[in-house]
């Protein structure tokens, strides 16, 4: 279920908020380590390796990951079907009819204004997987997607 | 604290008050609220500081009392004409009203003392989702005539159609337990958890106390006055392991049939014009109404012993929660696959007993599960090195998982049938979930790089209400995914 014809890619500004995002989790974790290096320093020698293995993974993964993650992100929505379809090691295809939609948000980060992107949030009344979201679209796109699906909101099981 | 007046307060009815018998119980539910009041007093006490243990203990006390009494005096409900309004709260003050159009349905719970008193706790169920953590309107202690009233003018307002409930009594129940259906019910209850529960408390705290019916000791005790049986076991080691087995088996049986006696004595169900009605309890009487309409699928579950008898158990996943956060409601603990299909017959449900062509999943499903336990083998490796009779017992036991997991794959298997889709799993914990079309709120397909290996993936379906963790189809083929995908979901209206 790769590739769907229909389906459309989101905003290449996408991938820098993906890029920032990956930065500040591995900075984060680059200075713990840099840390557990100082206190682990007078036991072992191979304590430096700790800091240095997390930068390289970091800038590693910050460089690698955001245009496959850019790449295999995509949607789809027709009059009658909302469709997500992202991530390869764990690949996940939603689906979600229309009717079936409790409530809409459009979210804009501070990520998201600074490159252009808004997220659409689609709850469901479903246990499993009630949220759904599509992330980095163009803010006027989201919003016009959020009217479209606003339509078919109702209430059936009342 | 004056109490702001709405323009429309004679539409909804005079203020009503909780009978005064909530002042006990609510003392109690809070005094068990104050967990640390007891350590805190319990460090006074034994640090030596009796009297301010006492100071503690008392000041809990009267806070205890005043808080309920205040509480209660604070405490009002009134009934209008189309919706109830709850107003709570001593310091700040919380104005809930609750339209009959949102009540799912309405439980009227009797305790075994307020069933003395005539009294009842009514829940009105909205369905909300936060319906685990806060109380959506509970009425503590009311009479339960009035109780009775509620529950008929909301059911009156949700159906739009009067009914007496008098007239339902007559009428023959759509589902009713004998006793003896009830003590049977017990025996299959018996839980493998309690038994290994029961196995570690004999082996940890029960040996200071002399509770070890894996010991010689403890059945010379027991046993003192009959010398020869004392003989026996002291002679044969193995028979006090044997005994020891058979009491707990024992404890367990009896546990699980008190347990099973105690909540589903005098079970009843009946139709009554908007849904069914459930009743049920030996000591505390539930009242139950589950509106038909906000039924989202079905569970029909079974075990391996109960289906070479012949029965199974039906729930009913419903957008209201049932107590205690069990998830699905209870429509049946036993009973016959004709019982299962005419109580689905009354919610008018087809029935699901019949052949169907049942589409099995692939075998991935087992070698995968076998691919993810191989690293362990390494294990058995290391073990043959030192005890080979240690490795020989793990690798059995690792044949023993993937086997089970065979048969597991074996009952896997879905169907669709009409607007709704029937999914079987599990071999241990048989479940047949019953999916209407209409109560799929989306559709996940999963994949991973194992799976991918295999050309297969998860489909999982999202469901209002309950918790059922069985609304998937593991290691179902791609195309056949895709191709019950969009037979699913082309139905939707």
């Amino acid at each position: 279920m790769d590739e769907v014809p229909d389906l459309l890619p989101v905003e290449p500004g996408y991938k820098n908020v993906l890029r920032v995002r990956l930065a500040l989790v591995w900075l984060f974790i680059a200075g713990a380590a840099l840390i557990a290096a100082y206190a682990l320093a007078e036991e072992t020698l191979f304590a430096a390796a700790l800091p240095i293995l997390a930068l390289v993974t970091g800038v590693l993964v910050v460089a690698v990951a955001p245009v496959r993650i850019y790449r295999r992100l995509r949607y789809g929505l027709s009059d009658r079907l909302l469709q997500v379809v992202r991530g390869w090691l764990f690949h996940t295809d939603t689906v979600v009819p229309l009717v079936r939609v409790q409530h809409l948000d459009v979210v804009r980060g501070p990520l998201d204004k600074m490159f252009g992107t808004a997220s659409l949030v689609v709850h469901t009344a479903g246990t499993h997987n009630s949220i759904v979201t599509v992330p980095g679209l163009a803010p006027d796109r989201a919003a016009a997607m959020r009217d479209v699906i606003r339509e078919h909101v109702r209430t059936d099981f009342a | 604290m004056s109490e702001p007046t709405l323009p429309d307060d004679s539409a909804v009815g005079p203020p009503e008050r909780l009978h005064p018998w909530f002042l006990l119980n609510g003392l109690r539910r809070s005094l068990r609220g104050i967990g640390g009041g007891y350590a805190l007093v319990a460090y006074f006490a034994v640090s030596g500081r009796w009297t301010s243990a006492i100071v503690a203990a008392i000041a809990i006390l009267v806070l205890s009392v005043g808080g309920t009494i205040l509480y209660w005096m604070r405490f009002q409900y009134r009934v209008g004409a189309d919706e109830i309004r709850i107003d709570s709260g001593v310091i700040s003050r919380r104005h809930r009203s609750i339209p009959f159009d949102r009540i799912q349905d309405v439980d009227i719970t009797q305790g075994p003392l307020a069933r003395l008193f005539g009294l009842a706790e009514v829940k009105f169920e909205t369905g909300a989702g936060d319906g685990r953590r806060a109380e959506d309107g509970v009425l503590h202690a009311i009479a339960l005539r009035r109780a009775e009233d509620i529950r008929s003018l909301v059911r009156g307002r949700r159906s739009h159609a009067p009914k007496s409930v008098a007239a339902s009594e007559e009428s023959p129940p759509v589902y009713a337990m004998s006793l003896g259906r009830v003590l049977l019910a017990g025996l299959f209850n018996f839980s493998l958890a309690l038994f290994a529960g029961l196995i570690g408390f004999t082996q940890t705290v029960g040996q200071p106390l002399g509770i070890d019916p894996f010991r010689e000791s403890f059945w010379r005790k027991l046993f003192a006055a009959s010398a020869p049986l004392e003989q026996f076991v002291l002679s044969h080691g193995v028979a006090a392991v044997a005994g020891g087995i058979a009491l707990l088996l024992l404890i367990g049986l009896l546990t699980g049939t008190v347990r099973t006696l105690l909540r589903d004595y005098a079970f009843r169900l009946d139709h009554v014009g908007a849904g069914l009605r459930r009743r049920r309890g030996l000591l505390t009487k539930t009242d139950v109404t589950l509106p038909v309409r906000r039924a989202q699928a079905g569970i029909v579950a079974s075990g391996p012993v109960r289906a070479v008898f012949g029965w199974s158990e039906l729930f009913l996943q419903s957008l209201a929660q049932e107590e205690k956060g069990r998830g699905n409601h209870e429509l049946a603990p036993l009973a016959r696959d004709a019982e299962v299909d005419a109580i689905l017959g009354e919610i008018g449900w087809r029935p699901v007993s019949g052949a169907f062509a049942w589409a099995r999943v692939s075998q991935a499903y087992v070698w995968s599960f076998a691919l993810a336990l191989s690293p362990l083998l390494l294990v058995a490796v290391v073990q043959s090195m030192l005890l080979w009779p240690l490795a020989v017992a793990f690798a059995t036991g690792l044949l023993v998982l993937v086997a089970f997991r065979a048969l597991e794959w074996r009952r896997i298997g879905y169907v669709l049938d009409g607007d709704r889709l029937l999914m079987r799993s599990g071999w241990w914990r048989r479940r047949l979930v019953l999916l209407p079309k209409g109560r799929i709120q989306s559709i996940d397909y999963r994949e991973n790089f194992v799976s991918r290996l295999f050309g297969t993936g998860t489909l999982q379906f999202g469901v209002a209400g309950g918790r059922a963790q069985t609304h998937l189809i593991p290691a179902i083929p791609t195309g056949a995914a895709r191709l019950l995908r969009d037979e699913l979901l082309g139905s939707v209206p």
